[in-house]
């Protein structure tokens, strides 16, 4: 379930929907590479329960959090 | 597309009367319509639509068991005609000469709408696809699991796979045109990190359309008579996939009525194979 996203890029069929609705069109950039997410978004708002943090621009960089991702290259 | 001029001797037969009545005014006018979404019988009809057309555009029509198919029983339903006298009760004529399939007095009035479209170009260098992932928005690679580099545009919005190769594929455009842009702008997108593309071998591979006919179909019926073309598990998938020939189209078809067509490489590939299959379709509806 992990790779769906691939198991359709195989078919040539890659779907749409990390532009179409991620984030409710906040989304400016992504990218993948070497296992890591780098995401650029706009207009963001950070709410917690007190504070409310409003930016015009975040950049996200996200990893693999446990052991999921292997090292080992296929 | 061959209009035979040379009538077959029965509907000549006909012509007579019916010249008598409207002087001068041939019966064989490209106008008669014939066959307006009569069911294919089963007995005779062991072809699809397609091939029938095939059959009748070779004379072969008018076999002495053979009601004529595609052909309008009653002539008083002919409002194409002018000066067209009703009445007779002969099998309306007009065999076959004229453009098969699609009955001249209706197309199906419903155009499929265009939902994707597959297309490949070459951009003639190889590419390292790191520096691409890198430095390129919105892409992503994970050689582990795909060895090319998945670049989303938005205008057109579309996907595209560049490989290390230098070729790429792009898909999700709704026109050939858009299709082609995307790919452009990809191309550039290349360009522009320094590596020499070009624009080889540009072509559209795939091509999908959609539409509804707005009635709900008896799959079960159309799968039994046109066995050859049709397979329907309901367990498996709900659709029916039809798999028709000329043109080489696969159909999907639901009984909600929509219809999904792919597999062609022009888009009068997707009308025309919609055109013979409304008439097949309308003869399943269902009535309940």
């Amino acid at each position: 379930m992990a790779y769906q996203l691939y198991r359709n890029t195989t078919l040539g069929n890659s779907l749409q929907e990390s532009l179409d609705e991620l984030i409710q069109g906040s989304l400016n950039t992504y990218r993948f590479c070497d296992n890591v997410w780098t995401f650029v978004l706009n207009d963001v708002e950070f709410r917690e329960v007190t504070d409310l943090v409003k930016v015009d621009k975040v950049k996200i960089v996200a990893c693999d959090g446990k052991n999921t991702g292997s090292n080992a290259p296929e | 597309m061959e209009q035979n001029n040379s009538l077959p001797p029965f509907p000549q037969g006909l012509a007579s009367p019916q010249g008598a009545m409207t002087p001068g005014l041939p019966i064989f006018s490209p106008m008669m319509p014939y066959g307006t979404g009569l069911t294919p019988q089963p007995v005779q009809n062991t072809n699809s639509l397609s091939l029938l057309e095939e059959q009748q555009r070779h004379g072969m029509v008018g076999g002495s068991g053979q009601t004529p198919q595609l052909y309008h029983s009653q002539v008083s339903t002919t409002t194409a005609l002018p000066g067209n006298t009703p009445l007779y009760n002969t099998p309306l004529t007009p065999m076959t000469p004229i453009t098969p399939a699609t009955p001249a007095s209706e197309s199906s009035g419903i155009v499929p709408q265009l939902q994707n479209i597959v297309s490949t170009v070459n951009l003639g260098c190889k590419l390292d696809l790191k520096t691409i992932a890198l430095r390129a928005r919105n892409a992503e690679y994970n050689p582990k699991r795909f060895a090319a580099v998945i670049m989303r545009i938005r205008e057109p919005r579309t996907t595209a796979l560049i490989f290390s190769s230098g070729k790429m594929v792009c898909t999700g455009a709704k026109s050939e045109e858009q299709s082609r842009l995307a790919a452009r702008k990809y191309a550039r997108v290349v360009q522009k990190l320094g590596f020499p593309a070009k624009f080889l071998d540009f072509k559209i591979q795939n091509m999908v359309g959609s539409c509804d006919v707005k009635f709900p179909i008896r799959l079960e019926g159309l799968v039994l008579t046109h066995q050859q073309f049709s397979s329907y598990e309901p367990e498996l998938f709900p659709g029916l996939i039809y798999r028709m020939i000329k043109p080489r189209i696969v159909l999907l078809i639901f009984v909600s009525g929509k219809v999904v067509l792919t597999g062609a490489k022009v888009r009068g590939e997707i009308y025309e194979a919609f055109e013979n299959i409304y008439p097949i379709l309308k003869g399943f509806r269902k009535t309940t």
